[in-house]
């Protein structure tokens, strides 16, 4: 092949790979609402019950670069939000639970509803805002809009808080 | 109310922590390099073309057995770029790009020994599987690594067992 030719070749997988790259990007932290099945605390074997107002329901591995990150998000947003709880499953331990949940991608997060529904998906890092505007939906408000919600509102802390 | 992590978090408390900007600058060095290889393999300079591989093989191995923290580009990175840019938002695990290197070394080595071997096209096709996932690292922040991780996981080739840990 002559360079001219090979450069071509080469300037086109450059291209094909941005491509791809936009697209990938494009779908990143989507939430995409669904209407999907209950879960339970007990089916990903949480060990704090669910929200009652909303869980975000996050699943890594060990081996994912942005899911320590997800998770810090998440928990802030949690945080603000009375009834709102974050539960992170790690996927390393549990490959029935990526295989029942078809997970594709770690981080995913599914927004559950007070009743334990999947309303929502998100693949990849979140945006805090989408995140919130899904958590609206359900009616969930965030914290300090009531001064009852406020006063009784206390935080669970597990022991293995990781990382 | 909030705050938790359930019993089968990971719990990974000592592992080293890295710039997150680090290993996607020495991703991009080294997605240019395996251009170079695909532009000399395409123009018939097959020997060049092997040892700049069997050269970015060796990196990836380096990276692979000392640990992402300790490639060299990480080094170039923390001399010449890190001084030059704000200091980092959060530091990231160094597991993830490790075994990410270790990915990079499987795709090069099995290109470089097809080449040894004179399989036609080999270190070519080689070097443009590993482009494609070094320079989505490098400008897309997208972990190939990651994702072949998560798929072992669910193909039970880890086999790490359902153990679940009490919090």
């Amino acid at each position: 092949m002559n360079p001219l030719e090979a450069i071509g070749l080469v300037a086109a997988l450059l291209a094909a790979t941005t491509v791809l790259g936009l697209l990938w990007r494009a779908r990143q932290g989507r939430v995409a609402r669904v209407a999907g099945t209950m879960i339970s605390a007990a089916d990903v074997a949480a060990t704090i019950p669910f929200g009652t107002a909303a869980t975000l329901l996050q699943f890594s591995t060990e081996l994912c670069a942005r899911c320590p990150g997800t998770r810090r998000l998440l928990r802030t947003v949690a945080d603000s939000r009375p009834g709102v709880v974050h539960v992170d499953v790690d996927l390393t331990r549990r490959a029935d639970l990526a295989n029942r949940y078809k997970i594709s991608q770690t981080p995913t997060t599914l927004i559950l509803d007070g009743a334990g529904r999947v309303c929502a998906h998100v693949g990849g890092v979140p945006n805090r805002a989408d995140i919130v505007a899904a958590l609206d939906d359900l009616g969930s408000a965030p914290r300090g809009s009531s001064p009852l919600v406020k006063s009784t509102a206390t935080t669970l802390r597990s022991p293995h808080v990781a990382r | 109310m909030s705050r938790a992590n359930s019993s089968t978090t990971a719990s990974t408390p000592t592992r080293p922590l890295l710039d997150p900007r680090g290993p996607r600058f020495g991703a991009m060095i080294t997605a240019v390099l395996l251009l170079v290889v695909l532009f000399l393999s395409l123009t018939g300079a097959s020997t060049a073309a092997l040892i700049l591989l069997a050269l970015i093989t060796a990196l990836f191995a380096w990276g692979t057995l000392a640990g992402a923290g300790r490639h060299p580009y990480g080094a170039l990175f923390r001399k010449f770029v890190r001084p030059r840019l704000a200091a980092p938002s959060e530091l990231e695990d160094a597991a993830p790009p490790t075994f990410a290197q270790g990915v990079g070394l499987a795709v090069t080595l099995v290109g470089m020994v097809l080449g040894l071997a004179g399989v036609p096209g080999a270190v070519g096709v080689a070097a443009a599987a590993a482009f494609v996932a070094a320079f989505l690292n490098a400008v897309f922040d997208y972990c190939l690594g990651c994702q072949i991780y998560l798929l072992l996981v669910r193909f039970g080739l880890l086999n790490r067992g359902a153990q679940v840990r009490d919090a």
